[in-house]
This record gives C-alpha cells, structure tokens and sequence, in this order.
C-alpha cells in the first residue's frame, strides 16, 4: 500500500465512522426525549395491524325435528381498490352488463383519485355467487386475451375485489313465514321469532384487533356465532295446515284465516298459520303482501269478538262454581234482558226446556247469557281472567297483543257486557289467548302457557325449555264434565267435524263484527275450537275465517276445516283410532 | 528441561503467536455470537412462518364456515318440504290417508325423540382443585416439602 492511496482510505474510514457516529447519535437523541418517542410510538402502531369489526353468523332456527327453517347463504360485497384500477371502463361495463349497475355512477366512483379518504370503494353488495363466478370468468379470460397487447389500456378488471359474507336465508320460503319473522340487510330482525330473540340470535359484533405481526396471532379472540333455536313447530303439519288454510280461505271467499294447533298438554304450538304470508327471501315485498296495516301474525298480533267458540269458557266457569250442572233446565223463551238489553238466540226463535248440554249444542245466546247472570259479574270476570283473556299469554312471538276484556270498574264497562261477555261478544282476544284458554278445559283444568321454542343452542350446549303451568282455573272433573258435554253436543249435532274413529270434542262460532256504527249484518267470523282423542288429548286446533262469503256460520265454514286438519293429523301424529289404541293399551 | 524453558521462552516472545492467540480468541467470541444469532434468527423466522400459517388457517376456516353454510342451507332449499313433495308425487308416492293405515305394536319401539344438536351444560368443575401437585407447587413450596423434611431428620438423627 503506497502513500498515494492512504488518504483515500483514510478519508472513507472517516466519513463512514462520522456516519455511523451520526446514526448513533440520532438513535441515542431520539430515544431520550419523550416527545419523540411518544410521536415515534404513535407512528408505529398504524403499522402494527387494523381494527375491524366482526360479525358472528346469525344463528339458525330449527322446527321441532331438527329440520333447517332459517339459515344462512354466503353473498359478496363488489368494490374496487382505487390504487389497483387500470381501466375504469371496463369495470364500468362489464358491471353495468352482469350486475345491471348504472354504468356512468359506476364510472365516477372508479375514476376517482386514490386519497387517503378514498382508497376503497363500494359498488355493489348481496351479490350471489353465481354472478361472481361470471365476474371471475370474464375476469380471466381478459387476462389471458389482453396480457400481450401494447398500445392503448387494455380492458381490464384489475381492481375489482369481492368480499364474501352472510345473508339469511329461508330455505322453506313462505312456509311459517308468520312465525319465523325476517331479517333486513342491515341485519336486524322484525316480527316472530327474529325480532323476539333478535339479540340472542345475532351474536356480538366484535371489533377484532388483527395484528401484523405473526407472532402476535395468538391473541386473536374466537368469534362465536349467535344462538341457534328449535322451535316447537312441526314442519310437516305446518305444510299441511297452511294448505288446507289456502284452500279454506279461497273456497268460502274468507278475507282472511288463520289456524292454530297446540298440545294441549305441554303447551307446545305445532303449527300456527294465516294468511297472508310472505316469502322470506324477498322481504322488500312486505309491502305489497300487508297493506292497510295487515298483522304480520293474526295469532297473536290480532284480537277479535270470537263469539260462540267463548261460550265453553263460561260454560266451565258456571259448572266449576257449582252456578249450574250439566242438568240444569233452562225454559228459552227466544229472549233474556240483561243490564238494559235484550239478549236474542242466533235464529230469533225460542228453544223451550233445555239442559246445559242443550245450551252448548244448539249455541244458545240468552241460556249462556242466563248461565252467566247466575254464575254473578264478580265471579264470571275472576274466571276469565283466571283463563288469561286481556293478558298476554307470553309466548316468545314478537307483536303480541293483549285483547280486551272490560271489567267491573273500567269506565266502558257495563251491565250488559256481562250478558254479551257470556257468547262471546264485547270482548276481543286472540287466536292464541282461546287456544291457551279452551287448553285448560282439554288439560284437565291445568292452564299451561303456550311454547314456540323449544331449545336454545348457545355457545355448544343446548337448553330445552320446560312446560311452564300457569295455574288452574277450573278443577279436573269440571274439565272432564265439560269436555264430554261438548262431545256429545258434535256427535248429537252430527257436526261436519266429526271424524270417524276418533271421539273429539268441539264448539262452533259465529261472532258479529263490530264497526263503529254497530255491528256489521253482512259479515262474520266463523270460528271452531276443538280437541282429541277425547280421553287422552293429543292436539288441539283452533280455525278462524274472516269474512267467510260461502256461509256466515261457523258450523258450515270452519267446523269442515277442523274435520279435514283432525283426518290430516292423526296420520302425521301417528294418533290410531279409539278402539285400535285401547286395543294396544289393553294387551301392553 | 533446558529444551522445555527454551520452547517456552520461544513461544511467549514470538509476536505472531500472541497475534494468533488473540485472533482464536476474537473468532471464538464472532463465532459464539453468531451461534447465538443463528439460532435466534431461526427460532424467530420459525414462529413468524407458524404465525403466517396461522392467519392463513385462520382465514381458511373463515372460508370454510361460509361455505358450510351455504351448503347447509342449499340442502336445506333441496329437502325442503314442497321440493320432498314435489319428488314424492314424481316418483309415484301418494299420501297416506286415515283408513289405509294398519296400526301393529312393535315390542321395543322407540317413537322419534327431540333432536339433540348440541350437548346439554354440564355442571362447572373446579378443575384446579384435581391437579396434581406437581402442577400447582413453587419451587419454594417444593423446597419446603421436600429438602427441608430431610434436614430435620438428618439433623435428628445426627446428635
């Protein structure tokens, strides 16, 4: 090494060794002052990973066999990173042609400058996976055409990304559409069962921190999906219900119907039908299918005067008070005044000597309304309330309503609601309050509340839900007493709802509307309440027809629905007839 | 032992032996820290591999649980009731009316249950308190039980 080129080096060890003396003054500058550190630190954690929000799947709900009723599909949401667009026509067209999107807007939003406000850009969302596919392969095949090209921009959809999730999905479509409810997009639940459980089922959105760092993976939290739920309902008697309802409804041109069927010994719903309904799937059309403010579900959501199918329960009160007995004669004279009203039959006519059977059987208005002036006003609204009517029943369905029942001391009750009161008019309930009510008389006087669901799915574990008894409104030979009058009262009638080999117990209804000027003289609701096999209850169905045009009474119009349900559900509830199922119990 | 103090001496005055001696000193110390450089570079790139398959495996799940859902629900839609219907009557069924039944009793029948999706909750278990000691000892609690027994009873025995 000569001299010449000594200082070189000696320059170059120099000028490096003041770097590196500059670097470490700077780190050692730095690092002491708090300011810096503080901004430093600031800095770094936007690098450190991202904040974002993490919505659990919604969970599902089952019928009562473990059968899918509400699910979830996977949809996409279309958008474009600005930084990655080479040519915005192409996005433009080739979304405007496979997604119908607006071609110019679509344009706009692609073409703008890429900003730290504007990196990411939503075009489109829900989209199904099979217009994905055709945007892929469209994607790839201008790709391959166009890789090699040279002058002008190319077409391309470099840019478009598609992010994948979950949408509610209602495999069933209509069917219990009423019960089930529906789920917007923006993932809230209306009406039944979403709305009820809506917080349970839809889980915790979570703001996950999704570090950068591998090695911090490990404190990524596990997201669990919303509760899952079996419900009560059975989906081959839900189909079969809402079949014979359509075909109820349009051959007795009825402006609406609804149709309940309960055990009336847990309590549970096994089908609960009106009309209209909806598919699920295509919920945008609310609308158009309830319009003048039709409830979502007249079950619950709707109270009306059901007329004579309310004279069981007055009838079980008169007899469990000790008012009357199944052989109480009652001398009709076609007429009876209570509180300042006069109180006529359904037919105007005077039915002479009359047991209480008599009374049920031909629906006599003034006997009920005399039953009801012997059983006293304080003792008849105890009952009645004892029943639930003017309560909720508390079931888990969304939009419940209580009805109405007056009562001594409201300021619209009058004497003369008692006598109305007796055969049902003058006082509103729902579908679901008469069916939880007339239970009690096929349950042995035990009263229970009605169930819709029957398990919830939380977190791995499954909880059943358990017979809730309400209470005992009447006592068990009363229950028994009656349902056998009752009985009788069809097979004597020789009533459309008989059916043969099964002994079923049942009353018809034919209740006035009211309007605001009086009641209506043209229209009815028709109604039927009925229950069997009559010594050991299996079922309990509960038929309502708004309007019916066929024939205003309900022995004509709703008592054959009952029959063609009734024939329907011993088979799908394998129910053998009487003898056949004494048969068996007798050589078991 | 003349040779041996003039081999000594030799060695301790030759200055490149001293240079060498501190070369082999200063490699042995690059080497001991590159060693240790080694094997931190290669434990870390090791767990930033794993943690990178995690996030991978992660999204992956992500994936898979969309596409079950799907799938679920897609056969839900073809085993639904009207579609069971639909095939039922194509494939020539007819539906079963009250009086074509013959009822038998089957000695053992068991009628369908209610369906279990998931496991019923289970009672809460204090599992801490079935650990083996092992598990739930400090070393000073070890200590305790098992050294300081054996000096008392030396010192016992010892008198």
């Amino acid at each position: 090494m000569n001299n010449e080129g000594t200082w070189r080096y000696t320059f170059l060890t120099t000028l490096y060794s003041l770097m590196a003396i500059f670097i470490i003054a700077q780190l050692v500058r730095i690092q002491t002052n708090p300011e810096q550190v503080a901004h430093f630190l600031e800095q770094s954690k936007i690098f450190d990973g991202d904040w974002r929000p993490v919505k659990p799947a919604r969970g599902l709900l089952y019928d009562r066999w473990g059968k899918l009723l509400a699910g979830n599909t996977t949809v996409y949401e279309v958008g474009v990173e600005l930084a990655q667009v080479r040519n915005p026509h192409s996005i433009a067209l080739t979304l405007n042609v496979i997604l119908g999107l607006d071609y110019a807007e679509v344009l706009e939003a692609v073409s703008q400058e890429v900003s730290p406000k504007a990196v990411y850009v939503v075009l489109a969302d829900y989209v199904s996976q099979e217009k994905i596919s055709l945007l892929e392969k469209y994607r790839t095949e201008l790709e391959n055409t166009t890789s090699n090209k040279r002058g002008e921009e190319p077409p391309s959809l470099r840019g478009l990304v598609y992010v994948p999730h979950l949408q509610r999905s209602y495999p069933e479509k209509q069917l219990a559409s009423n019960v089930l409810g529906f789920v917007n997009r923006e993932g809230l639940g209306y009406y039944g069962i979403e709305a009820k459980f809506d917080d349970l089922i839809a889980g915790n959105v979570q703001d996950m921190w999704i570090p950068r760092d591998p090695n911090l993976v490990n404190e990524m939290p596990d997201i669990t999906s919303g509760a899952s739920i079996v419900l009560t309902i059975d989906r081959a008697i839900q189909a079969e219900i809402e079949a014979i309802l359509d075909q109820a409804v349009e051959f007795n041109g009825a402006q609406s119907g609804t149709i309940l069927v309960a055990d009336p010994q847990s309590g549970e719903i096994l089908a609960m039908a009106t009309t209209p309904r909806l598919d699920l799937n295509e919920y945008w059309r609310y609308g158009e299918v309830f319009k003048d403010s039709t409830p979502f579900n007249r079950a619950v959501s709707q109270a009306y005067e059901p007329g004579s199918v309310y004279k069981v329960l007055t009838m079980a009160a008169a007899l469990d008070s000790g008012a009357v007995t199944p052989d109480t004669e009652f001398i009709d004279v076609g007429v009876i005044e209570v509180g300042g009203i006069y109180i006529y039959n359904w037919n105007s006519a005077a039915w002479g000597p009359q047991d209480m059977q008599g009374c049920l059987q031909h629906s006599l208005n003034v006997c009920l309304a005399w039953v009801a002036t012997q059983l006293g006003t304080k003792d008849f609204y105890d009952y009645m309330r004892a029943f639930g009517i003017g309560h909720l029943t508390g079931v888990d369905l969304a939009g419940e309503v209580t009805g109405r029942l007056k009562t001594p001391g409201d300021t619209d009750w009058y004497e003369a609601d008692l006598g109305t009161n007796s055969f049902g008019q003058g006082v509103a309930v729902t579908p679901l309050q008469m069916v939880m009510a007339v239970s009690a008389i096929a349950n042995e006087g035990k009263l229970v509340a009605p169930r819709i669901v029957r398990s919830i799915i939380d977190k791995g574990n499954q909880f059943d839900t358990e017979k809730r008894l309400i209470g005992i409104p009447i006592k068990p030979e009363t229950a028994r007493t009656l349902s056998e009058m009752l009985a009788r009262s069809l097979e004597e009638e020789a009533s459309d709802a008989l059916v043969e080999g099964y002994r079923l117990a049942g009353k018809t209804g034919t209740a006035e509307i009211p309007t605001p000027y009086g009641y209506s003289l043209s229209a009815t609701n028709a109604s039927f309440v009925g229950w069997g096999p009559l010594d050991d209850p299996r079922f309990l169905v509960y038929v309502w027809l708004e309007k019916p045009t066929s024939s205003p009474w309900g022995s004509v119009v709703a008592a054959p629905v009952f029959h063609d349900i009734v024939e329907r559900l011993v088979v799908l509830m394998d129910i053998p007839p009487d003898n056949v199922r004494r048969e068996i119990l007798a050589s078991h | 032992m003349e040779r041996v103090r003039n081999l000594t001496q030799a060695y301790s005055q030759t200055p490149w032996r001293k240079q060498l001696k501190f070369v082999v000193l200063f490699l042995l110390c690059v080497v001991f820290i590159a060693l240790i450089a080694g094997i931190y570079l290669d434990v870390t790139a090791r767990a930033a591999t794993i943690g990178r398959e995690i996030l991978y495996m992660r999204s992956e799940i992500a994936e898979l649980e969309l596409t079950n859902a799907s799938l679920t629900t897609e056969l839900a839609v073809l085993t639904s009731a009207k579609e069971m219907k639909t095939r039922a009557l194509d494939l020539g069924f007819v539906s079963v009316e009250k009086g074509e039944i013959m009822y038998v009793l089957v000695p053992g029948y068991v009628p369908p249950q209610q369906p279990h999706l998931a496991p019923p909750p289970k009672p809460t278990k204090v599992i801490a308190a079935n650990l083996p000691a092992d598990y739930r000892q400090s070393l000073i609690d070890w200590f305790r039980e098992q050294v300081v027994p054996t000096i008392s009873r030396a010192v016992e025995v010892s008198p």
